[in-house]
C-alpha cells in the first residue's frame, strides 16, 4: 500500500460490483463517491436471479469466483448478519438428461481436474437419484458443487452499499454522469445531473452502460452489448428443491426461494434499450426452459407464474467481463459480466479496490484485460 | 408471429364498452376479435345479460338498468364479431399481441389495432379486520346476485358510491335483509361538488334514479350516515362492527357478514404492463391512461374505452367504445357505418354528471390509508400499515423501491389491492404529493399462468383456444 488513503474514487454504477468495490475502499480509508443514475441494484445487480455459483464457470473465470466465494463463506463479516441471511448456501447442481449433457459434464469435469480444481465432481445416475430423488425425467448423472447456493440479490446489494455507508462512503442516487475527463493536474472532472465533482480515481461499474461511460471518457470503443435476460417466479409451493438446478447443455436454472416461490431462468434473452432504460420480455421465448423445468418437476407445472422480469446487463463477445486499469491513467474497469457477475460481486469488489489501492491483485486480471479486443 | 389468425381489431372485455366497439367495427368491415374473461358477454355492470342467460328471463330484481344491456348482448351474438370467452389476457407485448390462458392452456393472437375495455375495479377499504372471513366488497356480493341470486341475509353495507345504493336497493328487491346501511359520506355532500351541480342537471333523470335508490334504502333499513372508526371484529370470522356515529358516540352492531365500498377506480394492470402512459387523477384518487378524446393511448394502436380509462359509468362506456371503433376504422381506412348521430355531443352529455359525483363520492383519504398500524395492506403478502411504515422510514422512494425492504404488492393480485394505500402511505413519509411518486411497475403476465400452461404456449402456436 505505497499510497496516500485520503485520495478521492469516485464509483460509476451502484450494482453488486460498485458496491463492493465501495465497501472495500471506504474500509481502506478511500474517500468514495458512488454515483449511481437510477437507485442501487436497480438493473442487472438486483433483478438477476440470485444465483451463487461457482459451478460451471469458464475455466479463466474460476479463481475470480472461488475468490468471492471465501467473501461470501464469511459474509456476515463484511455485510452483517441480517443483510448477510439473504444467502442462502445448499448446492448447485447440473443434471444430464441426454448423451450431449452427458458428455459436456464428464469432459468439465476432466478439464477442471486438470487444472487442479476439485470443487465440482461428477455425480453418477444413482448418486444423483439419491441426492435428489424427487426428479423425474431420463437422468443420466450430473455436476455438483457443495456450498453454492442463492442469494435475494437486492438485499446483497443494500448489504454491500450499507457497509460502505458504514465506513464513510457516500451514495448519491438518481445521479447520471453527463460529462468526465481527466485534467492535466490528474484529477478528473465529473460533472453529473445535480452537479460536479473532483476525484483522483473513476471506477467504471456502469454495467450494460459502461461503454457510453469509457467513451465519455475518452478510452477504447467497447465492444459491449445490452440485453435483458428473463425470470418468472411462481406462487408460494410446498418445499420439494434443495438445490439450485440446472440442465447440462440446456438454458435451465430452478431454484426454489425460502418463500416456497419457484425461480425459473436460464439467461434466455429479452432485448435492452439503453436509452429509456427499458428492458423488454419475451415470455414465450421462455417456453423451453420452463418446459424442461416441468420435465424434471412435474409438480410444478400447476404452480401459477406471479410475475416476469429482466434487468439490463452489458455483455462482452467472448462472454466474459472486463476488468483492469484502463486505458487513461487513474481509470478503472469493471463491467461486462455477460449474466453470470453476481457471485463474482464481492470478488471483484475487492480486486477493483486492491487495483485502485496497490496497483496488483491477488488473482490474475490477465483474462479479463480491458484491451484484450484492441 | 404473424399469420392467418391476425384480426384489424382485438377487443379486450365484452361490458359495455367492448360491446358497442365491436358492433360499430363489424359493422364497417373490420375483422373484430373479442377476448372476455367472462362466461358470456356483459362485463361486470351486465353480467350474464346474454339472450339465453337465464338472468335475462327471472332476475327482474336487478333493475331495469342492468336490462339495458341485453340490447347490446343480444346484437353482439347476431354479428359477426368472433368472441372468446372465458379467455385472461395476461400480456400485450410491443407488436401488439395478445397472449391469454383459457381452460388450463395458453394461446396468442395478433391484431393493428387494440381496444383495451377491462373496466373498474374497487377501490380497496383497508379498514380493521376487512380480511376477515364474512367480509368482501360491494361489487363482490352484486356478483353473486348477478350469477345466481345469492345473498346474505342479515349483512351490513359499509360505505358509499353509487354502486353502493345499487346494489343494496337490488338486494332489498330480491328479498334479503339487510341489518344495517352504515354511509361513510356525510349527509350534506361537500360543498364543492356544488360548483359541478350545473351539467349534472342535463343528466336530471340519473340522478333522481340515485337520489331514489338512496331514498328507498333509506326507508327500508337500518341507515346511518357520517359514520367513521368503522373497525370489523371477530374470532375466525366476522362477528362485530364497531364505528364512531355522526354524533361521535361509540356503536357496536352484531353481524355475520359486512360489504364494503368506496367506489371504483380504472384496472390499470393491463394497461400499465403494455407499457401505456398513466396519469394520477387527484378527482377520482386514481391512476388513469393518458388518452386522446378518442381513447387512443400513448401507443398509437391501442385505445382504452370504458371505465378502464377513468370511471365514468355504463353510458360513457358505450360512447367511448364508438368514439375509439370510430378512430381504429377511419386509421384502417375504412368508413364507420351506422356511427350514431351526435356521438361526440351524446357523449359530452353522458360524462355531464361525472365531476359532480365524484366530488360527492370522493372518499377521505382515511378509507384509503388504515390509521391502525397493525392493520394489514398488502393481503398477498400479509403486511401490515406499520411494516410499511418501517420500510418507509429508511427512505423507501416510492413502491419500486420498497420491494428491497418488504415484499408489499409482490404477491398474486400484482399491487391491485394495495397499490394505492402503499403510495398514499409512501408519499406521507416523504412530503411529497402522491402524484409524484412511481406506482409499482407492473410485469405481465398480469394475472397468474400457471407453469404447465406456459410450457405448452410454443406447442399451441397457431391454434385459438
Amino acid at each position: 500500500m505505497g499510497r496516500q488513503s485520503s485520495e478521492r474514487v469516485v464509483i460509476v454504477g451502484g450494482g453488486i460490483q460498485g458496491c463492493a468495490a465501495a465497501y472495500f475502499l471506504a474500509r481502506a480509508g478511500w474517500s468514495v463517491t458512488v454515483l449511481e443514475k437510477d437507485n442501487i441494484g436497480r438493473h442487472a445487480s438486483g433483478a438477476n436471479a440470485g444465483g451463487v455459483r461457482r459451478l460451471g464457470r469458464d475455466l479463466r473465470e474460476v479463481p475470480l469466483s472461488l475468490a468471492a466465494m471465501d467473501i461470501w463463506k464469511d459474509l456476515p463479516a463484511y455485510i452483517g448478519e441480517e443483510a448477510a441471511a439473504a444467502f442462502h448456501p445448499s448446492f448447485y447442481m447440473k443434471v444430464a438428461i441426454d448423451d450431449k449433457g452427458h458428455g459436456l459434464g464428464l469432459d468439465r469435469i476432466r478439464m477442471l481436474e486438470n487444472a487442479g480444481y476439485q470443487h465440482e465432481i461428477w455425480l453418477s445416475k444413482r448418486e444423483l437419484k439419491k441426492r435428489l430423488p424427487q426428479l423425474e425425467g431420463p437422468l443420466l448423472g450430473g455436476v455438483l458443487v457443495e456450498g453454492d447456493g442463492w442469494a435475494v440479490p437486492w438485499r446483497i446489494v443494500r448489504g454491500f452499499a450499507k457497509a460502505a455507508l458504514d465506513h464513510g462512503a457516500e451514495i448519491l442516487e438518481g445521479c447520471q454522469v453527463v460529462q468526465f475527463s481527466r485534467h492535466s493536474s490528474g484529477v478528473w472532472k465529473i460533472e453529473t445531473a445535480t452537479g460536479s465533482l473532483e476525484s483522483d480515481w473513476v471506477v467504471n461499474c456502469a454495467g450494460a452502460w459502461a461503454a457510453r461511460l469509457a467513451r465519455k471518457a475518452g478510452d477504447l470503443d467497447f465492444p459491449l452489448s445490452a440485453h435483458a435476460p428473463m425470470l418468472a417466479i411462481t406462487e408460494r409451493r410446498a418445499p420439494v428443491l434443495p438445490a439450485v438446478l440446472g440442465v447440462l447443455g440446456h438454458t435451465l436454472s430452478l431454484k426454489q426461494l425460502d418463500t416456497g416461490q419457484f425461480l425459473i431462468g436460464g439467461g434466455v434473452r429479452a432485448t435492452a434499450d439503453l436509452e429509456t432504460d427499458k428492458a423488454g420480455l419475451k415470455i414465450p421465448e421462455m417456453a423451453t426452459s420452463i418446459r424442461l423445468a416441468c420435465q424434471l418437476l412435474p409438480g410444478i407445472s400447476v404452480a401459477g407464474i406471479l410475475r416476469c422480469w429482466s434487468g439490463i446487463e452489458g455483455y462482452m463477445p467472448d462472454d466474459l467481463p472486463v476488468i483492469g486499469m484502463g486505458g487513461l491513467p487513474g481509470l478503472v474497469h469493471g463491467f461486462g459480466f455477460s449474466a453470470h457477475g453476481f457471485q463474482l460481486g464481492p470478488g471483484v469488489g475487492e480486486v477493483l479496490a486492491d487495483l485502485v489501492i496497490a496497483r496488483q491483485t491477488k488473482v490474475s486480471l490477465k483474462p479479463f484485460c480491458p484491451s484484450r479486443f484492441g | 408471429m404473424s399469420n392467418a389468425r391476425d384480426y384489424d381489431l382485438i377487443i379486450i372485455g365484452s361490458g359495455p364498452a367492448g360491446m358497442a366497439a365491436a358492433l360499430l367495427a363489424d359493422r364497417s368491415g373490420l375483422s373484430v376479435l373479442m377476448l372476455d374473461d367472462q362466461p358470456g358477454a356483459g362485463g361486470q355492470v351486465y353480467r350474464q345479460i346474454g339472450p339465453n342467460s337465464r338472468n335475462a328471463k327471472t332476475f327482474g330484481f336487478l333493475g331495469e338498468e342492468y336490462f339495458r344491456g341485453g340490447d347490446l348482448a343480444g346484437k353482439l351474438e347476431a354479428s359477426g364479431v368472433d368472441c372468446i370467452h372465458q379467455a385472461h389476457v395476461w400480456q400485450i407485448t410491443e407488436d401488439n399481441e395478445v397472449f391469454y390462458s383459457r381452460k388450463g392452456a395458453a394461446a396468442s393472437i395478433r391484431a393493428d389495432f387494440i381496444l383495451m375495455a377491462s373496466g373498474a375495479q374497487e377501490r380497496p377499504m383497508p379498514i380493521p379486520g376487512w380480511t376477515l372471513p364474512g367480509v368482501m366488497t360491494v361489487g363482490a356480493a352484486q356478483t353473486l346476485l348477478k350469477m345466481s341470486a345469492t345473498g346474505a341475509d342479515g349483512a351490513v353495507f359499509i360505505g358509499t358510491g353509487p354502486l353502493f345504493y345499487l346494489t343494496i336497493w337490488q338486494y332489498l328487491r330480491a328479498g334479503f335483509g339487510v341489518k344495517a346501511v352504515l354511509d361513510t359520506a356525510t349527509a350534506i355532500p361537500p360543498a364543492g361538488a356544488f360548483r359541478w351541480i350545473l351539467p349534472a342537471l342535463l343528466q336530471a333523470g340519473i340522478l333522481a334514479k340515485g337520489w331514489a335508490w338512496r331514498a328507498e334504502v333509506r326507508k327500508r333499513t337500518s341507515y346511518q350516515n357520517g359514520v367513521r372508526g368503522v373497525s370489523l371484529s371477530g374470532d375466525g370470522k366476522l362477528e362485530k362492527i364497531s364505528f364512531i356515529d355522526r354524533l361521535g358516540k361509540e356503536r357496536e352492531i352484531k353481524a355475520g357478514h359486512a360489504f364494503l365500498h368506496q367506489g371504483v377506480i380504472p384496472n390499470v394492470n393491463l394497461g400499465m404492463a403494455a407499457g401505456l402512459d398513466y396519469r394520477w387523477d387527484e378527482g377520482q384518487l386514481c391512476w388513469r391512461p393518458v388518452l386522446d378524446q378518442h381513447g387512443q393511448s400513448s401507443r398509437k394502436t391501442v385505445f382504452v374505452a370504458g371505465d378502464g380509462g377513468g370511471i365514468a359509468g355504463a353510458s360513457v362506456a358505450v360512447t367511448s367504445g364508438q368514439l375509439a371503433a370510430a378512430r381504429i376504422i377511419r386509421l384502417g381506412g375504412k368508413t364507420p357505418r351506422g356511427l350514431p348521430a351526435f356521438l361526440r355531443l351524446r357523449h359530452w352529455l353522458n360524462k355531464a354528471p361525472r365531476p359532480f359525483l365524484d366530488a360527492m363520492f370522493r372518499p377521505p383519504t382515511d378509507w384509503i390509508v388504515p390509521e391502525d398500524e397493525k392493520v394489514i395492506v398488502c393481503r398477498c403478502e400479509g403486511l401490515t400499515r406499520g411494516e410499511i411504515d418501517q420500510a418507509a422510514k429508511m427512505g423507501v422512494a416510492g413502491p419500486n423501491q420498497l420491494k428491497s425492504y418488504c415484499r408489499a404488492g409482490m404477491g398474486r393480485c400484482q399491487a391491485r389491492m394495495c397499490g394505492i394505500t402503499v403510495q398514499h402511505i409512501l408519499a406521507e413519509h416523504s412530503g411529497r404529493p402522491v402524484r409524484d411518486l412511481d406506482y409499482f411497475r407492473l410485469r405481465p403476465p398480469i394475472r397468474p399462468v400457471t407453469v404447465g400452461e406456459l410450457a405448452m404456449l410454443a406447442e399451441n402456436d397457431g391454434q385459438a383456444i
